[in-house]
């Protein structure tokens, strides 16, 4: 499993297009972030319109990608958010730790 | 009996085709909904009528298709769409089928294709209001599954039939139903990793030189060592027609719930502790047993269509 990336001047934009809950999915995020981040991209912006469900797995790697990014004084994005990801985002406040790219 | 008469929906902003469709439709005595525009279209999406077909245009001003695509299926999961476009594009196409678009057809229209979808809607809908109806009649249900730590590492997700069969019945809404998957792959991730392969949160934020963090490289090893990968998770699931009772057993030593419990979750930036608390937003109760090795999760059910 692979997620699609694309980099649009300092932006970097990484399209998860399934559920965003095992560990394959994970890896594919892993994966992706990575491949940006060692681009020297230091705004990443996930857009989560592709997944219904992020489990606690799947919202840890979000995090870990969030450390990396702060501790280069970079920074972690959602592209707008709706369905049951938003509510899960509230749930755990996550929405108020990673702003929204319009 | 009263043949019973389709629906159809067009979004199109070309009148001669919006008329070609009505004219078709209004023959055929089946009824027809026409929307010219995006703001139309959303509206017409928002109501409560049923269509057994909606058939829109790509280039509906306002709208770009793949907004377009997903607004549909979010709204009405099961909706039938063509999409009816001035040109063939096959990337598109390939773009809309992959997307659960039911048929991607080029103008000028052929009606015995839209004659033929909306025959096959139909039917369709007969045998999920068919399916609906046996589903209200549920009366109780015990379902029991065991497996290992490596069989599960291989399905990534273990299938739950009677969720789909209460959201069907008017049971649980589609939302809760969502909410309860999730909380049941808490649970089993939390039985399979924390209990039968004793790996600790903490290993996630310990990354190695290779960018992978200690928790998966942990987990890898044990999931190929038999002592850890064939020690079983059991899940066990009892719906009596008021509640649906879903416990989840591992083989490990268990743990302290009140220690694992995040109650602050927005000052929390670690990458563990948050499994608990969709758990706990997602059911009426949620029990621990055996020193926290069984987890219990209970759902009221509400026969009147849902909460």
């Amino acid at each position: 499993m692979e997620f699609p990336t694309e980099i649009i001047g300092e932006k970097a934009y990484i399209r998860v297009t399934s559920d965003l809950d095992t560990e394959l999915a994970g890896e594919a995020l892993r994966s992706a972030f990575n491949q940006m981040y060692e681009q020297g991209k230091r705004t990443i912006i996930l857009d989560l319109s592709g997944a219904q469900i992020v489990n606690s797995y799947g919202i840890g790697k979000v995090l870990s990608c969030y450390q990396k990014l702060k501790a280069e004084q970079g920074v972690l994005m959602v592209k707008p958010l709706d369905g049951f990801v938003k509510e899960t985002f509230e749930l755990l406040m996550l929405d108020k730790l990673l702003p929204v790219d319009e | 009996m009263t043949p019973y008469r389709p629906s159809i929906l067009v979004a199109d902003n070309d009148e001669a085709s919006r008329n070609g469709l009505t004219v078709f439709f209004s023959e055929k005595g089946w009824n027809c909904n026409v929307v010219s525009d995006a703001q139309q279209f959303d509206r017409e999406l928002n109501t409560e009528a049923e269509y057994d077909l909606v058939i829109a245009d790509p280039d509906l001003p306002g709208l770009d298709l793949t907004t377009l695509v997903r607004d549909v299926f979010r709204r009405r999961p099961s909706q039938a769409l063509i999409v009816v476009g001035s040109s063939p594009d096959t990337n598109r196409e390939m773009r809309l089928i992959h997307n659960r678009t039911t048929d991607v057809i080029t103008k000028p229209v052929d009606f015995t294709l839209i004659e033929r979808c909306i025959e096959q809607a139909v039917r369709l809908r007969d045998q999920d209001e068919r399916e609906r109806m046996s589903a209200r009649f549920i009366a109780s249900e015990r379902t029991e599954i065991k497996c290992t730590c490596r069989e599960l590492a291989e399905v990534q997700a273990l299938a739950l039939p009677i969720l789909g069969r209460l959201v069907e019945g008017g049971l649980l809404t589609s939302y809760d139903g969502l909410k309860i998957r999730l909380a049941i792959q808490e649970a089993i991730l939390n039985a399979m990793e924390h209990g039968n392969l004793e790996l600790e949160s903490r290993w996630k934020e310990e990354l190695g030189e290779d960018g992978i963090d200690r928790f998966s490289r942990v987990r890898k090893e044990r999931l190929a060592d038999p002592i850890y990968a064939d020690r079983i998770v059991r899940f066990m699931s009892f719906f009596d027609g008021d509640r649906l009772e879903i416990t989840i057993t591992d083989e490990g030593e268990g743990f302290l719930a009140s220690e694992s419990f995040v109650q602050d979750v927005g000052e929390n930036l670690s990458c563990f502790g948050r499994g608990m608390t969709l758990m706990n937003d997602a059911v009426d109760e949620v029990r621990y047993a055996n020193g926290g090795s069984e987890v219990t999760l209970i759902k009221v059910l509400q026969k009147s269509g849902g909460q």
